[in-house]
């Protein structure tokens, strides 16, 4: 290989490499009660081993990858393979060894509790 | 010489690599933010695919269970309609709703009639996959020449 060969090849390899993945956000549905924090996230197509859900310092992230299996030639592709990538910020407050996380059809159910110290006290007055 | 060569084959790559990034922006055109459910417009991304003796389906069907899909075929002509209702949780505090509930139909003319009997739907991870095998009569014939 001549000197200029290699310096081809090296600008080659320096050519910034697409992600073959594109990101997408998935729509979510978020509800609040006095227990916990309640997130729905549709994610069609996206299997258990693919997805990871991460709480840390406040933050939650959620990424699932979708591998569709497909075979012949495609006559219209409106989705494809993607990733859908969320992240939201969540109190401090969360119970992160309690949260439950479940997937089916395609929707992704996330229950953080609150810790016990973060639920809203009743007080009971006495009466003298 | 060789250098110029090797000036076009980057000037090459660079396009290429423009092109993939606009194909990218493309395939989520017209979507207020990231991608969404199309269910408020009562339509669901599909993807259609040939193989040599049928067509093989796909759909997006999040959150619905096999019971509230419907198929109908008729030829070449194949309705898929459906419902998704997901109960709101009683007594939460509602942050955000992106999701969305209600009906959607969506009907399709296949290149080619299909045999009705021998179709087959899978409902995986929100994915509805048809299988549907060209009818007989759609399917080319050998004829030989006597």
């Amino acid at each position: 290989m001549d000197k200029k060969t290699e310096i081809a090849k090296r600008d080659d390899q320096n050519i910034e490499k697409t992600r073959e993945l594109y990101e997408v956000a998935p729509a979510v549905d978020i509800y609040e009660n006095e227990d916990e924090i309640l997130l729905y996230a549709d994610m069609p197509g996206v299997v258990k081993d693919e997805l990871s859900v991460n709480i840390d310092n406040g933050r939650l992230s959620l990424s699932g990858v979708r591998k569709l299996e497909t075979s012949g030639a495609a006559s219209w592709e409106e989705f494809g393979n993607v990733e859908f990538v969320r992240n939201f910020s969540v109190p401090q407050t969360i119970d992160v060894e309690k949260v439950e996380a479940e997937l089916k059809n395609g929707v992704l159910t996330l229950h953080m509790p609150k810790s016990e110290e973060a639920k809203p006290r009743q007080i009971e007055i006495k009466t003298a | 010489m060789f250098t110029r060569f090797s000036d076009i084959d980057r000037l090459f790559g660079t396009m290429d690599l423009l092109r993939q990034r606009l194909d990218n922006l493309y395939t989520d055109y017209g979507r207020p933010y990231g991608t969404r459910w199309l269910m408020d417009e009562g339509f669901l991304r599909a993807n259609l695919y040939q193989t040599g003796d049928g067509f093989e389906m796909r759909l997006e069907v999040p959150g619905m269970e096999k019971e509230s899909l419907d198929i109908k075929i008729q030829g070449n002509y194949l309705e898929i309609s459906g419902s998704r209702d997901q109960k709101l949780p009683e007594g939460y505090k509602v942050h955000k709703t992106e999701r969305g509930n209600g009906t959607f139909s969506r009907s399709f003319t296949l290149p080619d009639d299909v045999d009705g009997n021998r179709v087959e739907a899978t409902l995986k991870n929100g994915v509805l996959y048809l299988t549907l095998p060209k009818s007989e009569a759609a399917k080319p014939r050998q004829i030989t020449i006597n």
